[in-house]
């Protein structure tokens, strides 16, 4: 098994960027044309109950605190490995992610657990991702973790299995940089979108009241 | 958003996609909505995309990588802790 870890910063909220999160593979971001689809296929809202601290009058009572969502989507790659890859592991020209989801509103996190679909008789990745407020300034930045854990399970030939874990990593390693420089492309553009939209509010609600004024 | 891997999804896709980010920014990180509203237009989407799951063998695959994540369900559900 192979590990690759890393963690960054963006300069946004982690109310922006969990948002963001949903269109990361958007037409907004021009470095991930390897990701030809994003389905979601099931999503459930959990009301969560929790307890109020007993420094109240009354015993302990139960609220309703924010729920938490929880997302399973498909994600469908183009093929990119080399060949010498994809044909020793069956060549085929899509691969399907299947990925879980956990935003905890309340907590701040954003949780997101990924797998391969294909092949995984013979390669098992293991990615885990958390998206939480930075802790230098939580209002303003956030912080990103990346963990894979990547598992050749090919019986037989040890150095086989390591070159296709090796070459994992490294892909893991320039998919990375790509990943977060795509992600910054999706974040500006969806503050510059959400600001014209309250741009353009704000103006019609000065034109109701100029009307009314006039009236 | 993306397109669907299904191109007969990608418009209730969309309409779903659209209502859903709305919901998400408005509502749900605001702690103001327990329900998911998109839910009906998700049912069409989901009518949509499970045939194409089908037709494509994608289902099985999806089975599979279903059972796999139970211990991500465990470790990350607040409610089975």
């Amino acid at each position: 098994m192979k590990i690759f870890q890393q963690s960054t910063e963006f300069d946004y909220s982690w109310e922006e960027v969990s948002t963001s999160n949903w269109r990361k593979y958007g037409p907004w971001n021009e470095k991930t044309p390897h990701v030809i689809a994003v389905d979601t296929i099931a999503r459930t809202v959990d009301p969560q109950t929790g307890i109020v601290s007993p420094n109240t009058t009354s015993a302990l009572s139960s609220v309703l605190t924010a729920s938490q969502l929880r997302t399973e989507r498909l994600i469908t790659c183009r093929q990119s490995t080399p060949k010498w890859i994809n044909s020793l592991l069956g060549g085929q020209e899509t691969s399907h992610v299947y990925e879980t989801s956990y935003v905890d509103p309340s907590a701040k996190r954003v949780t997101l657990c990924s797998m391969n679909m294909t092949w995984s008789d013979l390669l098992n990745v293991r990615e885990t991702c958390i998206y939480e407020p930075s802790a230098s300034s939580p209002t303003q930045k956030t912080n990103f973790m990346q963990r894979a854990e990547i598992t050749a399970l090919c019986g037989g030939w040890q150095k086989i299995r390591n070159s296709i874990e090796q070459f994992t990593v490294e892909r893991f390693q320039q998919n990375a940089a790509k990943g977060r420089e795509g992600f910054e492309m999706v974040l500006e553009t969806s503050r510059r979108a959400f600001q014209e939209q309250r741009d353009l509010l704000r103006l019609q609600q000065d034109s109701k009241i100029l009307k009314e004024i006039r009236m | 958003m993306s397109a669907s891997l299904a191109p007969e999804c990608n418009e209730v896709k969309e309409r779903y996609d659209s209502c859903f980010l709305k919901w998400y920014s408005e509502k749900f990180l605001r702690g103001t909505s327990t329900s998911d509203e998109c839910d009906p237009l998700f049912k069409q989407y989901e009518k949509c995309l499970s045939r194409a799951l089908k037709d494509r063998g994608i289902d099985k695959m999806l089975k599979e990588a279903r059972e796999d994540n139970r211990e991500n369900d465990a470790e990350h559900m607040r409610s089975k802790r």
